[in-house]
């Protein structure tokens, strides 16, 4: 299997020396193709930040992310519009679909923005509509979608350019437990039949229990990793073993006041 | 602490909105420069001479005063509006922690009294240095010469225009302000909602369309066919429907952008995201769009009315003429005593040798026919210009011959004085030859060709029964220095032939020309003037030549002060409106150029796509008035200009040239304007922020 990322000490403080927050804390890890990456841990964990620095939205304060074979912090200009481009789709927690725009539009904004040849793209679209289950909205505004619709819609504009990583920001986080679930199936089902390589950033650990492996941070530090036994384990029993680690995060019982 | 609050956000409103601020600036130069007109020098100077058109201009400035205040309170209460709505939040906060509504009230009042303040404290020392220039430079054109100027300062006009300026930005902020502190915390605290978008089905937008261009095209109709200007009915139908059809045009404009969508050209570089864009700020704003186009072609026509006028009245046709003594009328049958007493007058205050020419010339009516109503006519004449192609200058020039069956009769040897003090060829007549005099302002370039062509066949007319043969060209020299004694047509005789027709009954006006040494000197203008003063001793009844330029200089000076005025307030008007619009929209979607971001937009691209937006923007109802202003232009032209001045082709298109030309200049500085402020808060979107 290949490496799709590679995190090496990965570095982020803010504030000054004496008052200072770090973020990430030279946390390393790597992605290999095909896998459904979970991260998860408590508000202002870091992960986030981690998000934007894969995503180039920030820049880290030391540390490498090399995405197949490319040092992304030494991309400049049209390199790097091209990398956020074709190299990661972004999946947002709250949509970020652009209202005046219907559906299909939305979809199919990445290719305007990089001067793709529309044909591509129109077949893609109508392949991922028809799996994602929203042809009937496509040519409609996001004002008139459900929140579910609208957060397939967005996987599909995240989707639409084939990107080499799907980077998913609390997917399910404005979302009701119905749609959050179809949503993570079909997340689910776009790894498995498509071999799309994902990392998503939850604390839902309903949601989490869908990756195959999880890391979880604390304080910009790895602080415990799971693995999906597959095929042996089920999903229910996954989210149990989650739920477990999850209470042991920062300290468990021994932490509480 | 509550002081500094105010100064730091004033500060920041002006930086932010800087269009808008310098848009008020503008103004207050504006209000002071038309509230000081009366201490132009131009006009003290006219005020001796054309007291009457001056007072009645005079007074008609509070009226454009008042019009430009109602139109600039449009640009205040909207801009404001947009400056208020973008800090609900921030007010929202100062409530909460705390701050009385009151409190907020005169933070508010405090803040935007500071900012008029500094506006007028910049805009009035302004507008009196240009007040000034513009009172020296016109001075200087016009030939007064600069010696007399003194400054002036509009104590009154300083006054009203800060009155006028606090009064306008009062009332919008009241009402502004009003609204706001109504409403509860927790509707200023949260994002403004979606404004829910009302969608009718699609042929709705289609007939609106449809319904604009008709409406515009009626009226288009009626002004170009010149129907506007036969009753005051028509001319309220055809600007009633190029108002409402500009109004239904800008709102069926959707219709438009959905087949620009649906016909889909390939969708790059954010195209759809741009058309959709526009879209929203055309669907949202169709109203302002369109009275903002409006303000855009009342500027166009108030130039182009400016210059019609100017145009006009500035002609400043054959000079040959500085003075005209009319005679005192006596029971004699001819004047020729008075004309005497003239001479002797003059020459009695040593004021002859001042005038380098002096002559008589003696003008009267046919007298020898019984049939006053008929003692002319001239079939041949009218039969030849009947064959002539048809057009409305042969038409007119039948029409004009028509009525010329008593026409007046001009001794030769009086005229051709007055062509030898011109310069021109004099008049040779034989026995029972005439020549034909019409006066410039009922000809023009096609007509004089059309009765010189006439003349060279020598037409043979009768005058009182005898037959008489015109020859020569027709001659358009005045005869007198009055602009508004005009003969529409008359004919010169030989003088034996004169003194026959009128059987020795004639008016005679003895002409003067000044001594060009003295003219040299101090400029015509003031020769005259200072001869005049002179004059006026001696009793003696004349018209000069310089109420004639003193006329003419008055109707270019109204002209282009007011329509200048007018078209630089709507302009200024119309398009701050436009471009702060298009600021506010921007930073009210800022989050669709976010998610740009987000999504692998280059800061370059985004501009791109602002650029390509605010092209359009500015494009669209720039268009629209620049299409109506063909047309209402060119109706404005044919109703004000005389038939003389409505002129070749060649010339109006000169006169629309430069008007295209100063648009476009104007619409560059703001379009380049705009572009760099929606650059500088795109660069701010760049930034990366934390959202939870």
């Amino acid at each position: 299997m290949n490496t799709v990322l590679e995190i090496d000490s990965l570095k982020k403080y803010y504030g000054k020396p004496g008052n200072q927050t770090k973020a990430l804390n030279g946390i390393s890890f790597q992605v290999m193709e095909g896998e459904f990456l979970g991260i998860m841990g408590s508000s202002g964990s870091g992960k986030t930040t981690l998000l934007n620095c894969i995503a180039t939205v920030i820049q880290p304060g030391g540390g490498r992310i090399v995405m197949r074979g490319t040092q992304i912090h030494s991309l400049k200009g049209k390199k790097l519009a091209q990398y956020r481009g074709k190299e990661i789709g972004y999946l947002f927690q709250n949509f970020e679909l652009i209202d005046n725009l219907t559906g299909r539009e939305n979809i199919m904004l990445p290719m305007s923005l990089h001067n793709v040849p529309d044909q591509e793209g129109k077949n893609r679209l109508s392949r991922l509509a028809a799996y994602l289950e929203i042809t009937d909205v496509l040519d409609k505004f996001p004002s008139q979608m459900s929140g579910g619709q609208k957060q397939r819609v967005a996987a599909a504009r995240a989707l639409i350019m084939d990107p080499g990583i799907i980077l998913a920001d609390e997917p399910t986080g404005a979302l009701d437990t119905k749609n959050a679930k179809t949503l993570m199936k079909k997340l689910a089902g776009l790894n498995e039949e498509e071999n799309a390589t994902i990392l998503m950033v939850t604390h839902d650990s309903n949601a989490a229990s869908y990756c195959k492996r999880i890391l979880f941070i604390q304080d910009g530090q790895i602080f415990h990793e799971l693995r999906r036994d597959i095929p042996d384990e089920t999903r229910p029993d996954f989210y149990e073993r989650i739920l477990k680690v999850m209470s042991q995060l920062g300290g468990g019982s021994a932490n509480v006041l | 602490m509550f002081f500094e609050l105010i100064a730091r956000n004033s500060k920041r409103s002006r930086k932010e909105n800087g269009l808008f601020f310098t848009t008020l600036l503008v103004s207050v130069i504006a209000f002071y420069i038309i509230l000081s007109l009366s201490r132009q020098d131009v006009m003290f100077f006219l005020q001796e001479m054309e007291s009457d058109a001056v007072n009645r201009l005079l007074t008609m400035i509070p009226v454009f005063y008042v019009m430009t205040l109602v139109v600039l309170f449009f640009l205040i209460y909207f801009a404001s509006k947009f400056q208020l709505e973008r800090r609900r939040h921030e007010f929202g906060m100062y409530l909460m922690m705390g701050m009385t509504r009151n409190r907020l009230f005169a933070l508010l009042l405090a803040e935007d009294m500071r900012s008029s303040v500094i506006a007028l404290l910049i805009g009035l020392p302004s507008g009196v240095l240009l007040s000034e220039l513009i009172s020296l430079v016109t001075a200087r054109l016009v030939g007064l010469g600069i010696i007399g100027h003194r400054f002036s300062l509009s104590v009154q006009a300083i006054l009203l225009t800060a009155a006028g300026f606090f009064l306008i930005k009062l009332a919008a902020f009241l009402i502004l302000s009003a609204k706001i502190s109504r409403q509860e915390i927790g509707s200023l605290l949260a994002e403004r909602p979606e404004e829910t978008k009302r969608q009718h089905p699609a042929f709705v937008y289609g007939l609106a369309l449809l319904a604009g261009l008709l409406c515009l095209g009626t009226a288009y109709y009626l002004a170009i066919r010149g129907i506007s200007w036969s009753q005051i009915r028509m001319m309220g139908i055809t600007v009633l429907l190029g108002f409402a059809g500009t109004l239904l045009f800008f709102y069926g404009l959707r219709y438009i952008f959905n087949l620009i969508i649906k016909t889909g050209k390939r969708d790059r570089r954010l195209h759809i995201f741009n058309v959709r864009q526009l879209q929203e700020n055309v669907v949202r704003q169709s109203g302002t769009m369109a009275v903002s186009s409006l303000l855009i072609l009342g500027a166009l026509c108030c130039f182009g009315a400016g210059v019609a006028i100017a145009a006009h009245y500035g002609q400043s046709g054959e000079h040959v003429l500085d003075y005209t003594f009319i005679p005192e009328y006596t029971d004699e049958p001819n004047q020729e005593q008075a004309a005497v007493d003239v001479f002797d007058t003059l020459r009695e205050y040593g004021l002859d040798t001042e005038f380098s020419d002096l002559f008589e010339m003696k003008i009267g009516d046919i007298r020898t026919a019984d049939d006053f109503e008929n003692s002319y006519s001239m079939d041949d004449v009218l039969d030849q210009a009947a064959g002539f192609p048809a057009s409305d200058d042969r038409d007119i020039l039948l029409n004009n011959l028509g009525f010329a069956d008593f026409p007046s009769l001009i001794s030769l040897s009086g005229y051709n004085e007055l062509l030898r003090t011109a310069g021109l060829p004099e008049v040779e007549l034989g026995k029972n030859e005439g020549a034909v005099y019409m006066d410039s302002s009922f000809l023009n370039d096609n007509r004089a060709e059309i009765m010189n062509t006439i003349l060279a066949e020598q037409p043979e007319v009768k005058i009182a029964g005898d037959p008489l043969r015109l020859t020569g060209k027709v001659q358009t020299t005045p005869v007198v220095t009055d602009y508004s004694i005009t003969l529409s047509f008359a004919l010169i005789l030989p003088d034996d032939a004169f003194q026959y027709y009128t059987q020795d009954q004639y008016d005679v006006y003895v002409n003067g020309v000044l001594d060009s040494s003295a003219s040299e000197q101090s400029g015509l203008m003031q020769a005259i003037s200072g001869m005049n003063e002179r004059l006026n001793e001696t009793g003696l009844a004349y018209e000069s030549d310089l109420q004639n330029m003193g006329r003419q200089l008055f109707y270019i000076v109204a002209a282009s002060y007011i329509t200048i005025y007018l078209a630089i307030i709507f302009l200024i008007v119309a398009n701050t409106v436009i471009g702060v619009q298009f600021l506010m929209n921007q930073q009210k979607t800022n989050r669709r150029y976010k998610i740009l971001v987000r999504l692998g937009a280059m800061y370059e691209t985004l501009c791109r796509s602002a650029k390509k937006q605010i092209n359009w923007y500015f494009g669209l109802p720039v268009f629209a008035a620049a299409v109506s202003s063909l047309f209402a232009v060119r109706a404005l032209f044919s109703g004000i200009l005389s038939p003389m001045t409505q002129g070749t082709e060649g010339e109006m298109l000169v006169v629309s040239a430069a008007m295209i030309l100063v648009l476009c200049v104007i619409e560059c500085i703001y379009m380049t304007a705009v572009k760099r402020s929606s650059r500088k808060y795109l660069l701010t979107l760049m930034a990366p922020e934390r959202e939870e």
